[in-house]
């Protein structure tokens, strides 16, 4: 129970509830305060247009004049019950329609009980008494016993509206909590899901574009990033699992061969070979590094501004005698330009592995091209192989790794991964085409800047 | 003279293969297994080069780096690391190390890497002035960039050019694939160990082809050697 009041739905409620409370109760005062000092005034105005027209016909005419004009205000009142009282020094009665002058009642404004001519229960009334310059003192007023009884109405009124309105106030504030509650335990449960490993669960969207639905399509979006980064990174970790199992195989049934060899030469030749092996291991773990790092975000503090074309051209000179080794012919189309914000080395190194993975499947000749369209700069890499099948490409792109398991060069599933991850990295895509024949590998990345938060 | 060479490095391993292999090569070594005494040794200033780990325990390497160059040592310092991205390289270098090499690396790298250090640390800043570089028969103009063999003139292109340029300013010396990568392209990445090597055939067979004797060495598990000698 306790835990009960500390949560934010008691809280909450406790907070819609004690609002609505004093604005109920400061409404009921205000109304009160209000029409009492209204009845008041309304009193006091009548008492003073009262006063203001007898005492100067009693001063002028004397009090037989007095009396009867008197007797005409309490006959025809504007509907008040009119009070009218001359007396004089002595507060001996002259004129009026009350029982007697009460004792110490002073000049102004008061309001007391007295007892009107022919009524043997006192009344509630307001007067207002004024000295004249003869001694003789003037009372006018009215009966505010109505008045009073109207104001206890409303008194009522207003509190019985207060009683019924607590329980509609205590259902509002648990409605609105109710609302609440639910949208926030929808995120939590979404959450709660994803955190048991239900990844691909999202929170659901009302579509009315309000906070909470800010909040869900952010959290969505976070939850969609994080899906693709942990799926990316399954393939890149399957792919490396499977990746070194067969160097590492071969390593380890070359040295269990040697160790029963004599001869100085098959020795020399199986540590040459198991040399070879580790290089490939270490190679392909320096890829498997690089790629999660670019997943990361890591490495975009080091993007200098450099000329595409002429990096581009760069690369494929390097491996021009590579290519042509291997029998193949090169076109290079890298205009210079235009200047981009890239991470040289691993965009070096992306363009080498798409001309390493042209050779493997590609046949005679490759293409390498740059240029712009529309806000990006783009690097093609085009062979003249078998190319992929139109309704395999999107399998292919997204995994962006190994495609066919007969497809046996090493790490050549790595070596894509960090193509794509290259351009991840640089906000870019990678897309794949038709070379007509063979396959074309578009790399494009942004002319501007990058995105500055690895986690945008 | 012997040349000498502080090695601080935890790793028991590591550093007993680099000592052992450093010794053969007839250099001194001193071993220091943290940064502590690794920085306690080098303040002596008597050191040729210093191979620095750069994770250590007590010290971090880099520290001991930043603290070398604080008090005002110049002794060439090369960085060994775990950590390859070209941003750790990067910051190695600028915290005042002449090289940085990524572990795990071959011996013969190392050892290419610290006789290189060394040459230029002794060498002075006198050796950017020349104008031709020769090795034997070999002369490379490299005002009207041409190279001759034997009074012939050899046909390069621009980056061959280059390569040999690499190869005669670090000549009798074993140059490997990496150093090459790093000082004709410019890259830190592995392109595969083929790229450098088809280079550097088609230069030998336009240095080497109808030439006697063979200027370019190719010296097993580590790289190139251009000389005379064999």
């Amino acid at each position: 129970m306790l835990k009960f009041w500390r949560s934010s739905t008691a809280r909450f409620i406790t907070l819609v509830f004690g609002i609505e409370l004093i604005l109920a109760a400061g409404m009921t005062l205000t109304l009160r305060t209000l029409t009492r000092a209204e009845l008041t005034r309304d009193a006091q105005n009548y008492a003073g247009r009262l006063t203001g027209e007898l005492a100067p016909l009693y001063l002028r005419q004397g009090p037989e004049d007095f009396r009867k004009l008197a007797a005409l205000r309490v006959l025809f009142s504007e509907g008040r019950a009119t009070v009218i009282l001359l007396a004089d020094a002595k507060g001996k009665p002259i004129a009026g329609n009350l029982q007697g002058w009460p004792a110490g009642l002073n000049a102004g404004w008061s309001e007391i009980e007295l007892y009107r001519n022919g009524s043997a229960t006192p009344e509630q009334m307001g007067v207002l008494v004024t000295r004249l310059p003869d001694g003789t003192r003037l009372l006018t007023g009215q009966i505010i016993e109505n008045d009073r009884r109207l104001s206890r109405i409303v008194d009522r009124a207003t509190g019985t509206a207060l009683i019924f309105g607590l329980p509609l106030a205590l259902f509002a504030a648990f409605a609105a909590v109710r609302i609440i509650n639910a949208r926030v335990n929808d995120i939590s449960e979404t959450a709660r899901a994803v955190s048991a490993g239900q990844l691909s669960q999202r929170v659901w969207l009302d579509g009315s574009g309000d906070t909470f639905d800010r909040l869900a399509a952010t959290l969505n979006a976070m939850l969609e990033r994080i899906e693709a980064l942990i799926s990316e990174l399954r393939i890149v970790t399957d792919g490396l699992a499977h990746d070194l199992r067969s160097p590492l195989t071969r390593l380890k049934a070359r040295l269990e061969r040697a160790q029963v060899e004599d001869d100085e030469a098959s020795l020399r030749n199986a540590i040459t070979l198991a040399g070879e092996e580790t290089d490939r291991l270490l190679g392909m773990l320096t890829t498997a590094l690089q790629i999660s790092r670019a997943e990361a975000g890591i490495g975009r503090d080091h993007f200098v501004a450099a000329d595409l074309g002429e990096m581009i051209a760069d690369i494929a000179e390097l491996y021009e005698p590579l290519v042509e080794d291997r029998g193949f012919t090169m076109e290079v189309a890298c205009p210079s330009g235009p200047i981009v914000p890239m991470h040289r080395e691993l965009i070096g190194q992306a363009v080498g592995n798409l001309i390493d993975n042209a050779l493997k499947y590609g046949a005679q000749s490759l293409r390498i091209a740059t240029g712009t369209d529309a806000g990006l700069a783009w690097i093609e890499v085009s062979d003249r192989g078998a190319g992929i099948p139109e309704d395999q490409r999107a399998e292919a792109l997204r995994r962006f790794g190994r495609l066919d398991p007969s497809r046996t060069g090493f790490g050549a599933g790595l070596g894509l991964s960090l193509v794509g991850a290259v351009a991840r990295l640089h906000g870019g895509t990678i897309e794949l085409g038709d070379a007509a024949p063979g396959l074309k590998v578009r790399l494009s990345i942004p002319l501007g800047q990058p995105p500055t938060s690895p986690r945008a | 003279m012997t040349q000498k060479i502080l090695l601080v490095e935890d790793d028991t391993t590591t550093a007993d293969f680099i000592v052992k292999g450093l010794s053969e090569q007839g250099f001194a070594v001193d071993h220091a297994n943290n940064g502590r005494d690794g920085l306690f040794h080098a303040t002596d200033g008597t050191y040729d080069a210093i191979v620095l780990d750069r994770m250590l325990p007590g010290m971090d390497g880099m520290a001991v780096l930043g603290a070398i160059r604080a008090a005002g040592i110049t002794t060439p310092v090369i960085i060994l690391s775990a950590l390859g991205a070209v941003e750790d390289r990067v910051a190695g270098l600028t915290a005042g190390s002449d090289d940085y090499l990524t572990k795990p690396f071959a011996f013969a790298e190392l050892h290419a890497r610290l006789k290189l250090l060394m040459r230029r640390a002794t060498a002075g800043p006198a050796s950017a002035v020349e104008t031709v570089l020769t090795c034997h028969d070999l002369e490379m103009d490299l005002l009207s960039r041409k190279v001759k063999r034997g009074g012939r003139t050899l046909d390069l292109q621009p980056r061959e050019f280059r390569l040999l340029e690499y190869l005669m300013r670090h000549k009798e010396q074993v140059v490997t694939r990496t150093m090459l990568l790093e000082g004709v392209w410019d890259y830190h990445f592995d392109p595969g160990t083929n790229v450098i090597d088809v280079h550097v055939s088609r230069l030998r067979k336009k240095i080497d082809g109808e030439s006697d004797p063979p200027l370019i060495h190719t010296v097993r598990g580590a790289g190139y050697r251009l000389g005379a000698s064999e």
